[in-house]
C-alpha cells in the first residue's frame, strides 16, 4: 500500500502543493474542527477564565475583586476543603483499581464465542449511558436501609442491616460501589477491544511451548493488553477526581457531609451555594493540578510497563 | 429552606447549570461588571397616577421554583394579571429548587436576570446586600401603597434597616403538627389540640408507636419529621425552649446556650430515647412517612396540605405544641423581589403589587400549598378554604421568622452536617457537646462574611 502510494507520488503527481496530502489534512482538519473548535470556546476559555476568576472574590452578583493568592491560602486552612480532598482520594484509590480488575475479568469472560454474547455485552454497556439520576434512585433502594435489597442479601448471612447512604462508614464505599458498578462497561468495552486484537497465533505459539492457561494470561494476554490498562486507566483517574453525580443524586439524608463531600461538590457548594466563586475557581485549580500531576507520573511509568505490539 | 420539595430527578440539571455558569464566567471574564447599571429612570418611579400602569407596552419575566401545581397556579394569576393590565405581558419560568438559584445567580452574572423574581425569606439578605434587589420603597410611596394590609412578618422579612422595601410578600409558610385521625381513634388517644405540651406529644406518641402486624418490629411510629433543614422542627422547638438561632444583632449564633441545645435535644430524644420516631434514615428513601402511612403525627410545613390530601386519608391539622418557654412556630415567607437592573421597573412593580393583591391570593389560596399575606384574604376567604386553615390563620400570631441572614446557606451546610451525623442520625453527641463543637465554627463562619 505504501510503495503502491509512493510510486504514484514519485510518477505522475510530483510534490506540489494541494496534492493528495495536503487534501488529506484539510479533509483531517475539517474533521477535527468541530472537536477543536468545542475545546477551544467550551474548554479553553472557561478554563482560562477560571484562572483570573481564582486570584478574586466573586460572589456572581456584584463585580469581582482582586484577591491576589488569597483564596489559595484559605484553602489550605479550610477543613471542609481538606475533607473533600481525603474523600475524592479515597474514592480515586478505591474505585479505579476495582473498577479496572473487575472490567478485565468481566472483559474475559465476555470475550468467548456464546450465542447472544452481543446482547449481554451491550446489558454492560446500559449502566454507562444511563442517567447518573435514574442510577442513583435505583441504588438509593438497592441500599435502603428497611428492606433494601443489599440488606436483605446480607440478612441471608446472619449480619446486622447496616445504612449504606447515611452511615458514615458506609457512605462513601456505597457510592464508590455504585460508581464502579455504572462506569464498568466503558474499560470493559476497552478490553474486549484490546483481547481481540491480540493474534491467535501468540496463543497458538505459547501453547506449543507447554504454557497453560494460566501463562498464557500472564505472558501473552496481560501484556498485549496493557495499551488498553493503561488508556482505561487514564480515563479512570481522571473522572474519579471529577465524580459529582454519584455524590450529589445518593448522599443521604439531605446533602453531602463530611464523609462523603468530594472536591467538585466542594466548588459547587462554593461556587453556587455560598456565594465564593473565586474560592470554588481556586478549588478548580488546585484539583487541576492534582490531576495534572499525577497523569504526567502515570505517562511515564508507561515505558516501564505498557507494551505495544 | 425547601430542598425537600425539589425532586432528586432535576438534581442533575444543577450540574447542567454549571456547566452554563462556566460560559457565562467565560462570556463575562474580560469585563467583569456582571451587574448591569440601572437606566437612570429606575429607581426612580416615572410620574404615573396612583395604581395603574400607563407605561409603553412591555414584556416582563417572572422566574419562580415550584411543581408543576404551582406553575399552572402562578400562571393563572399571570393570566389575570394581563387582563386587567393588557399593556404589560408576563413570562413566567419555573425550576426546581436546587436549580433555581443556580439559575438566578448565573443570569444575574450573565445579564439575563429575569426581572421580578420569587425570593426565598431566608436568602434574601445575600441577594440584597449585593444590590441586585431594586429597592421598592419609592414606588411604594409614590402610589401610597399601604402595606398594613399584607402580614406584618411576610413585609419585615424583606425590610431592611435603613427603611428599604426591597420586596413584597408573596406567600407564608408556617408548620404545625399534622396527624392521622384513623391511628389516634385506633389507639384511643385524644386529637392534638392547642393544650398540648411536650410532655403530652412524647405520651401521646409513645401510645402511638407500635407494632401493628406483630412480626416484632414497630411499623407504625408515633411522630415523624424531617431533621435535615431547621424549619421542619427543631427551630420551633429551639424557641419553643425559650432558645435562639441568632444573636439580636444577628452576628453570632447563640445555639450553644442551654435552652437552645434543649430544643435541638428533644427531637433527638424523640428518636433515641423515647423512641417514638424512627431513625431519620430508614425513611430517607421512602420519603414522608406521615403521608405513607407509618407515623400518626407530624410536624412540618404548610405546603404540605396537597399532598396530604392527595394521600386519601384523614387527617387533621393542630398548633405544635408548647414548650416550657411557650408555644413558636416558624413562619418563612416568599417574596416577589424585582432584579435591580430591570428594563421596566414600573411594570415589575406593578405586578408584584398585584401577586400581593386580594384577587391573587384567593387564587394563590386554591392550592392550600401556602398561607395569604393579603390581610383580607386571611381573615376572610382562607380561614374556611380547607378544614384546618384556621390553625394556620392562627398560627402567625405565634409564629416568628426563620433566621435570615448573609451567608444562611454556608451557615446551614455546615450546622446540619454536624447535627445530621452525630446528633440525629445517630445519638454520638448530646445536642449540647455536637453544638459546643460546631458553634465557633460558625461563628468564625459569620465573622469572616
Amino acid at each position: 500500500m505504501t510503495v503502491l502510494r509512493r510510486r504514484v507520488h514519485a510518477g505522475a503527481v510530483p510534490r506540489r502543493r494541494g496534492g493528495p496530502v495536503a487534501a488529506e489534512a484539510r479533509w483531517a482538519w475539517l474533521f477535527l474542527a468541530p472537536t477543536l473548535l468545542g475545546l477551544a470556546i467550551l474548554s479553553a476559555g472557561p478554563i482560562l477564565a477560571t484562572a483570573g476568576i481564582s486570584l478574586t472574590k466573586w460572589d456572581l452578583l456584584t463585580p469581582p475583586q482582586w484577591v491576589g493568592l488569597d483564596n489559595y491560602a484559605a484553602l489550605v486552612h479550610d477543613k471542609r476543603f481538606l475533607v473533600a480532598l481525603r474523600n475524592t482520594g479515597f474514592y480515586t484509590v478505591v474505585s479505579v483499581p476495582l473498577g479496572m480488575v473487575l472490567a478485565l475479568g468481566l472483559a474475559l469472560a465476555l470475550n468467548q464465542g456464546l450465542r447472544g454474547i452481543a446482547w449481554i455485552r451491550t446489558a454492560y454497556f446500559i449502566p454507562v449511558v444511563t442517567s447518573a439520576t435514574a442510577v442513583g434512585l435505583v441504588w438509593a433502594w438497592i441500599y435502603a436501609p428497611s428492606g433494601g435489597i443489599l440488606n436483605q442479601l446480607i440478612e441471608i448471612f446472619g449480619l446486622p442491616p447496616q445504612k449504606w447512604t447515611s452511615d458514615p462508614f458506609w457512605a462513601m464505599p456505597a457510592i464508590v460501589m455504585m460508581s464502579v458498578w455504572q462506569g464498568l462497561g466503558t474499560s470493559v468495552i476497552i478490553f474486549l477491544a484490546g483481547l481481540q486484537a491480540i493474534p491467535q497465533e501468540y496463543y497458538d505459539a505459547a501453547s506449543v511451548d507447554g504454557a497453560g492457561r494460566w501463562s498464557r494470561f500472564r505472558s501473552v494476554t496481560l501484556p498485549l493488553l496493557t495499551p488498553s490498562l493503561f488508556f482505561t486507566g487514564i480515563l479512570a483517574l481522571i473522572s474519579a477526581f471529577q465524580v459529582f453525580d454519584q455524590v450529589y443524586v445518593l448522599a443521604r439524608p439531605g446533602k453531602p457531609t463530611e464523609a462523603t463531600v468530594t472536591l467538585v461538590y466542594f466548588m459547587y457548594e462554593n461556587g453556587f451555594k455560598n456565594f465564593k466563586m473565586g474560592y470554588a475557581a481556586a478549588a478548580s485549580w488546585i484539583l487541576f493540578l492534582i490531576v495534572a500531576v499525577l497523569t504526567y507520573f502515570y505517562f511515564r511509568s508507561q515505558r516501564r510497563w505498557v507494551h505495544y505490539q | 429552606m425547601r430542598t425537600f420539595r425539589s425532586s432528586r430527578g432535576a438534581r442533575l440539571l444543577a450540574a447542567v447549570a454549571m456547566a452554563g455558569l462556566v460560559l457565562a464566567a467565560c462570556g463575562g471574564g474580560a469585563t467583569p461588571t456582571p451587574v448591569p447599571t440601572a437606566p437612570p429612570a429606575s429607581g426612580e418611579p416615572a410620574a404615573t397616577p396612583a395604581g395603574g400602569y400607563t407605561g409603553p407596552e412591555v414584556t416582563i419575566t417572572y422566574a419562580i421554583w415550584g411543581d408543576p401545581a404551582e406553575l399552572k397556579s402562578q400562571q393563572a394569576i399571570v393570566d389575570s394579571f394581563h387582563v386587567a393590565n393588557p399593556k404589560i405581558t408576563v413570562k413566567v419560568s419555573v425550576s426546581d429548587w436546587e436549580a433555581y438559584w443556580d439559575k438566578v445567580q448565573v443570569g444575574i452574572a450573565g445579564g439575563a436576570a429575569p426581572d421580578v423574581f420569587a425570593m426565598d425569606g431566608p436568602l434574601f439578605p445575600d441577594y440584597q446586600s449585593r444590590d441586585v434587589l431594586l429597592d421598592l420603597k419609592p414606588f411604594i410611596d409614590r402610589d401610597a401603597y399601604d402595606l398594613t394590609q399584607l402580614a406584618d412578618q411576610g413585609v419585615a422579612d424583606f425590610t431592611t434597616a435603613d427603611g428599604g422595601q426591597y420586596g413584597l410578600p408573596r406567600d407564608l409558610s408556617t408548620v404545625v403538627l399534622y396527624y392521622n385521625k384513623a391511628m389516634f381513634d385506633a389507639a384511643g388517644v385524644a386529637y392534638p389540640d392547642d393544650g398540648w405540651d411536650w410532655e403530652k406529644l412524647v405520651e401521646a406518641g409513645k401510645k402511638l408507636t407500635k407494632d401493628v402486624d406483630g412480626d416484632g418490629t414497630v411499623d407504625q411510629w408515633g411522630f415523624y419529621t424531617e431533621t435535615t433543614d431547621m424549619e421542619n422542627f427543631w427551630l420551633s422547638a429551639v424557641w419553643q425552649n425559650g432558645g435562639d438561632v441568632m444573636a439580636p444583632d444577628g452576628q453570632t449564633t447563640v445555639l450553644d446556650t442551654p435552652d437552645a441545645a434543649g430544643g435541638i435535644q428533644f427531637l433527638q430524644d424523640l428518636i433515641w430515647k423515647e423512641k417514638v420516631m424512627a431513625d431519620p434514615a430508614i425513611f430517607a428513601e421512602t420519603g414522608d412517612a406521615f403521608e405513607n402511612g407509618k407515623a400518626a403525627m407530624e410536624s412540618n410545613g404548610s405546603w404540605l396540605v396537597p399532598t396530604h390530601t392527595a394521600a386519601g386519608f384523614d387527617f387533621g391539622i393542630a398548633p405544635l405544641p408548647k414548650g416550657s418557654a411557650g408555644r413558636f412556630t416558624s413562619v418563612n415567607p416568599t417574596g416577589a423581589v424585582v432584579y435591580q437592573g430591570t428594563k421596566a421597573p414600573d411594570a415589575a412593580w406593578e405586578f408584584v403589587k398585584y401577586l400581593a393583591s386580594p384577587a391573587a391570593q384567593e387564587q394563590l389560596m386554591q392550592l392550600h400549598a401556602s398561607i395569604p399575606v393579603s390581610k383580607e384574604v386571611l381573615a376572610g376567604p382562607y380561614a374556611t378554604s380547607f378544614e384546618g386553615a384556621q390553625v394556620f390563620a392562627d398560627s402567625l400570631a405565634y409564629a416568628k421568622l426563620k433566621p435570615s441572614f448573609v451567608g444562611y446557606n454556608e451557615f446551614t451546610t455546615l450546622l446540619q452536617g454536624e447535627l445530621d451525623v452525630n446528633v440525629f442520625n445517630a445519638p454520638n453527641k448530646t445536642a449540647a457537646q455536637s453544638l459546643a463543637d460546631i458553634v465557633p465554627e460558625l461563628n468564625a463562619m459569620l465573622a469572616a462574611r
